[in-house]
């Protein structure tokens, strides 16, 4: 009756692990936390199988009942010989090994979707598609995805800026992928990223990717700091009027945008609910050197002002004590004393990499705030939401039976 | 809340801790302590200005060589104790006594003070003897391992071999009457919650450049890597991970004599208020040792009524029980 959102794949019981196969992507989105972007540094064939080998050779450090084969970049499908045949090796080493991960395996993309329709992607596709994951990133309507997803230009590499005119969007080379992606994932769902400039746009670009046949939009606001006076408010506006607009079009049965959830906005317990909100060091991303990372936030190309934090390498292995305050940080003991007293504490994200990006040391238990305000902006729109939702099911007759229904939470965790 | 200021008196001054040297480093007679002068006088006059206004008990640390005669006088001008290397040339003059003597040597030691011996795993495992012999010339040893970082199974095993042998010569010492002190030993008997560093927490080092450090390793190793300064203050940044409240692992640890070194937790596992997996072992195979000598001891008469008895546990890296506190 009301859609929820799709858990991940084995959440919660698969380990992540992430090549950075190349950090070249054909779009200079203005929002990505990228920085480090470049063209050179491509990861070498030897490179990923020294990675397959040392984790596979390792079965008792990596106990997760699954595992989610995870290929990043910039954009991942540039690399799509080299990723078909890591896909390869692994399948063979899990067989030839009888490792617990065969068969209990996903291979997990987030692409741009420019090239997906290219015969090399399709035919990877056709290959692995029973255990395939793939979500292609569309911002909602043309002049919302154009506003930041842009075409990168040769002058960019030299750091040369095109004018406001210059731009090329990205939104008809994707949108052109989209029934095709559907056709072959129709649960897929998309991730959307709000940064200031897309607050006016949000209500939309919602109802655009649904009208596109998305059923589940994944939305996010950047967790950097650069919110402006006032944005907190026209966000408000905008996902009032986006509640408004599920509601009364009855999109809430068929359609899920994770903006409204029924399990944020409340205060959290200091004990019972103290854990992290990151998934960070129970991950393991690789780049193209063969280092090792905790999450791909904190590998060099990511961080602003921070070294990169490396745990290991393909060589040595992972140093574990590097890992032993990522697997021991909890909410509490990284969040300042307003978020811990915050009535509305529930729901409120952050990002690992970001919080050591921002933090004043070089340390992982500094929680960034900046989204502090948006983030009370949705709870106010949520309580909307949800109260106006309950008084209709409970007008037509049907609060009994989502009560009866629902899920016990559908927040995701990174 | 801080209590202490070390102010060290020489660029080249007595390292007293766990510091230990960067690879490139000439060998020195003390690892890790830099080439150097003096501690300008105005920035001496200045730092005990600053520990006075602040309530700061002054630690100073001597270098191996002896001070000029303004400097004793500066000095003398406040309440304070003196850290300095062992052997030193006997005091000409009044006013140079000393509160710990700090050596590389455990051989022949004698002395009316504490004694900090600063040794690598190798020495350590070679000088049982010399260690009991120590302690019954010295009112308190404390011995400071330079190179946690690098144990491995093995040295566990002899660490722990070592430690049981100390602990039933320590025993035999209180069945005589005596009552030495060893840190890795005796510390975790009397005591009743976590009794570590507290750099950055409780004390703070001020340097001869004139900038705060948390404490005298941070400096030694980065100069840049200052907390502030005279001129300025102190200024800590995220100065909560130094408290016992921050530090996940060991705020749920009763390994309670463990030196919880916050220079070592960053260099081992890049954060100040996470130790190491062989900090955490070192510090329970101590914790373990003093269980058995407190319930030896015991069985001889009554012995530290007044303190509880030291749990047995099935773990040697709180680490690896995270999943009852988290």
């Amino acid at each position: 009756m009301i859609k929820e959102q799709n858990e991940p794949w084995q959440s919660g019981m698969a380990k992540s692990i992430t090549f950075i196969v190349t950090k070249d992507c054909q779009l200079a989105c203005k929002y990505c936390y990228l920085v480090g972007k470049n063209s050179k540094e491509r990861m070498p064939w030897e490179v990923a199988k020294q990675a397959i080998d040392y984790i596979l050779d390792h079965e008792d450090e990596f106990r997760e009942e699954s595992v989610v084969w995870d290929f990043i970049g910039g954009e991942p499908f540039l690399e799509i010989d080299l990723i078909d045949r890591i896909c390869d090796y692994l399948k063979q080493e899990m067989f030839r090994r009888n490792h617990h991960w065969f068969n209990s395996y996903r291979f997990s993309f987030s692409t741009n979707g420019i090239n997906y329709d290219s015969e090399k992607v399709q035919n990877f596709i056709k290959k692995n598609i029973n255990h395939l994951s793939i979500g292609i990133t569309i911002d909602g309507t043309q002049r919302k995805h154009d506003l930041n997803r842009i075409w990168k230009t040769k002058e960019m590499e030299q750091g040369i800026q095109p004018k406001p005119e210059e731009e090329k969007g990205s939104y008809k080379d994707v949108v052109r992928n989209i029934p095709l992606w559907l056709e072959q994932f129709p649960n897929a769902g998309t991730k959307v990223t709000i940064s200031s400039a897309d607050i006016p746009y949000v209500k939309e670009s919602v109802l655009h990717l649904y009208s596109l046949g998305i059923h589940e939009v994944n939305i996010n606001v950047v967790f950097e700091d650069v919110w402006k006076e006032g944005d907190d408010k026209l966000f408000e506006e905008q996902l009032m009027q986006l509640a408004d607009a599920i509601i009364d079009g009855g999109y809430y049965q068929d359609y899920a945008c994770s903006f409204f959830s029924e399990h944020i906005g409340k205060p959290l317990d200091a004990k019972l609910d103290n854990q992290n909100w990151c998934g960070a060091g129970k991950m393991l991303s690789i780049d193209a050197t063969g280092n090792f990372y905790p999450c791909t936030r904190f590998a060099g190309y990511s961080l602003r002002s921070k070294k990169p934090i490396i745990i290991g390498n393909i060589r040595d292995g992972i140093d574990q004590n590097k890992l032993r305050p990522f697997l021991t940080l909890d909410r509490t003991t990284q969040s300042p004393k307003e978020c811990i007293d915050c009535e509305v504490a529930s729901g409120c994200a952050w990002c690992q990499g970001e919080n050591y990006d921002a933090a004043e040391t070089p340390t992982i238990y500094q929680r960034a705030t900046a989204i502090c305000k948006m983030h009370k902006a949705r709870v106010r729109a949520n309580n909307y939401y949800w109260n106006k939702l309950f008084r209709k099911l409970e007008l037509e007759g049907e609060r009994e039976e989502y009560e009866k229904s629902k899920k016990k939470s559908n927040e995701v965790i990174c | 809340m801080l209590q202490y200021l070390i102010i060290l008196l020489d660029e080249a001054s007595t390292p007293f801790c766990s510091l230990t040297p960067c690879p490139s480093d000439p060998p020195t007679p003390f690892r890790g302590r830099k080439e150097g002068g003096l501690i300008p006088l105005e920035t001496l006059r200045q730092g005990i200005r600053f520990g006075m206004m602040e309530n700061l008990m002054i630690q100073y640390v001597y270098p191996d060589k002896e001070l000029p005669k303004e400097y004793l006088e500066v000095i003398e001008s406040i309440d304070h104790s003196k850290i300095r290397s062992l052997p030193l040339t006997p005091p000409k003059e009044g006013g140079t006594e000393v509160d710990v003597w700090v050596t590389e040597s455990i051989k022949d030691i004698k002395a009316d003070v504490p004694v900090v011996w600063r040794t690598d795993k190798q020495s350590l495992f070679n000088s049982e003897a010399d260690i009991i012999k120590a302690l019954e010339n010295v009112p308190r040893l404390n011995i400071v391992l330079t190179d946690i970082e690098t144990f491995i199974e093995e040295d566990f095993e002899k660490y722990k071999s070592l430690l049981e042998k100390l602990s039933k010569a320590i025993e035999q010492m209180y069945v005589d009457g005596k009552a030495p002190q060893l840190n890795l030993l005796t510390d975790r008997m009397m005591l009743s919650k976590m009794n570590n560093c507290g750099a950055g927490d409780t004390s703070i080092t001020l340097a001869p450049n004139g900038k705060f450090y948390v404490c005298p390793a941070f400096y030694y190793e980065d100069e840049t890597d200052c907390v502030g300064d005279l001129e300025h203050g102190l200024d800590i940044k995220n100065k909560q991970l130094y408290k016992l409240e921050y530090a996940p692992i060991c705020r749920h640890c009763d390994a309670w004599q463990c030196k919880r070194c916050v220079w070592l937790n960053r260099k081992t596992t890049l954060e100040v208020n996470t130790p190491s997996h062989e900090q955490c072992v070192v510090a329970h195979l101590e914790r373990n040792a003093s269980r058995e000598l407190l319930n030896n001891i015991r069985k001889h008469g009554s012995f530290l009524p007044e303190q509880e008895e030291i749990k047995e546990i099935d773990y040697l890296d709180p680490f690896d029980k995270r999943d009852t506190w988290q």
